[in-house]
């Protein structure tokens, strides 16, 4: 079974150095604008949410995607990014039923997670464990039960 | 297949071109219409190598020249190093006033000489047609290499708003010298003299993108999206989704 990014909200404190960590992995410079991962604030109820690429077995990125930047690796069934094929289209970025595809302009590439290869660097960063790179084996049964609360909420858009 | 290139021993996959089999081993050969993942267009002429064929050597561009057994290449002589200054010479003489050519001359020491230097011309584009191509790939076709010789330039069907154009703004995004200008103006963008109504977020109100951007979309999905909503309303809407599972979440903590 393939490892993934596994996120506990009720783990999360909000410092949002996940972001920070990302953005200055994938770009060049610290700036949560740039990164693939974005925690959402619910002030009323305390809680906050890391949100990234759930790598879609059929991802609509890579549907759209007219030069193949964007592939689905089989072994990792990570959606990986070649910043060099890509051709700033930005299509990815408005066909993703999640939003969690970014166009920054000034980098001239795409921000989306690709688990940095291996080594997510959110993960090593979080001094919670709200963000964990594990097996996805027992958290699969979780995934797919939200899965399916998308699927209802979204219909077909979410595959 | 084994070529050398600058002493180096490389093993090339059949049918693919010199400059595909320097990118993927890391070696510099530098290039101004060459992306990854397009065919070659030899248009720059500034990946010219050197090739040694037995006792015979010849200049190539490298973006368009098949790889063969037993090549041996030299990316940096004496000749190709004038045979690029040259080259560039003649770019910054065609833009003296780029950003970018300004900065590849200094790189390569050409400095134009001052009779024939035009510091009016406020002229771009370098017809390396990188944006032609990337327009091409996504289907489109709305722009393409117009006239010959002098008059020679980059427009669309008689210079007219593109029906084809979806207002993606790739050819700007692939443009090495920034010569494409895409402006978003409030609801409005303009690219390639054509207006596009910029579609709303029913959610935020931010305009984010082009209905035939989204008509795109759509047909390569083969679904109808009637919701029109921007990426980060999306984002939200989902961690939403996932807040509500979380409902007992406030009473835990109380």
């Amino acid at each position: 079974m393939s490892k993934g990014l596994v996120v506990s909200p009720e783990k999360c404190t909000g410092c949002r150095t996940c972001e920070l960590a990302c953005s200055y992995s994938k770009g060049d410079n610290f700036n949560p604008k740039d990164s693939a991962v974005s925690v959402m604030f619910y002030d009323e109820i305390g809680l906050q949410i890391p949100m990234m690429c759930m790598q879609c077995d059929e991802p609509h990125c890579m549907t759209v995607c007219v030069v193949n930047a964007l592939t689905k690796d089989e072994k990792t069934g990570v959606v990986n990014y070649d910043r060099e094929k890509c051709i700033g289209c930005k299509m990815c970025v408005s066909a993703c039923p999640f939003g969690n595809m970014t166009y920054s302009s000034r980098l001239k590439r795409v921000i989306k997670c690709d688990m940095c290869g291996g080594d997510p660097q959110c993960v090593k960063m979080c001094g919670y464990g709200a963000i964990e790179y594990k097996e996805l084996d027992s958290a699969l049964d979780k995934r797919k039960i939200i899965a399916n609360q998308f699927k209802e909420a979204f219909g077909e858009g979410a595959k | 297949m084994k070529i050398k290139i600058d002493g180096n021993l490389y093993e090339g996959i059949p049918g693919e071109t010199l400059m595909e089999l320097a990118k993927r081993n890391n070696v510099e050969i530098p290039n101004l219409c060459h992306k990854i993942g397009f065919e070659g267009q030899g248009r720059c002429r500034l990946c010219m190598v050197e090739v040694n064929e037995g006792r015979r050597t010849k200049v190539v561009s490298s973006c368009v020249f098949p790889i063969k057994d037993g090549l041996e290449v030299v990316t940096n002589s004496d000749k190709i190093k004038k045979m690029r200054k040259d080259i560039i010479l003649l770019l910054l003489l065609k833009t003296p006033n780029n950003q970018y050519i300004k900065k590849l001359a200094e790189e390569y020491e050409v400095t134009a000489p001052e009779r024939y230097e035009d510091l009016t011309n406020t002229e771009d584009c370098i017809l390396c047609g990188l944006c032609v191509k990337a327009c091409e790939k996504m289907g489109t076709s709305a722009i393409s290499l117009v006239n010959r010789g002098t008059t020679k330039k980059i427009s669309t069907p008689y210079d007219d708003s593109s029906k084809d154009c979806i207002g993606c703004g790739a050819c700007a995004e692939v443009c090495p010298t920034k010569a494409i200008s895409l402006e978003d103006k409030n609801s409005t963008r303009t690219i390639w003299k054509k207006e596009f109504n910029l579609v709303k977020c029913t959610s935020c109100g931010k305009y984010y993108t082009t209905k035939e951007a989204l008509n795109f979309i759509n047909k390569k999905l083969g679904e109808e999206s009637s919701e029109h909503i921007c990426e980060s309303c999306r984002k939200k809407s989902i961690s939403k989704k996932f807040k509500e599972s979380y409902k007992d979440y406030a009473s835990h903590i109380k």
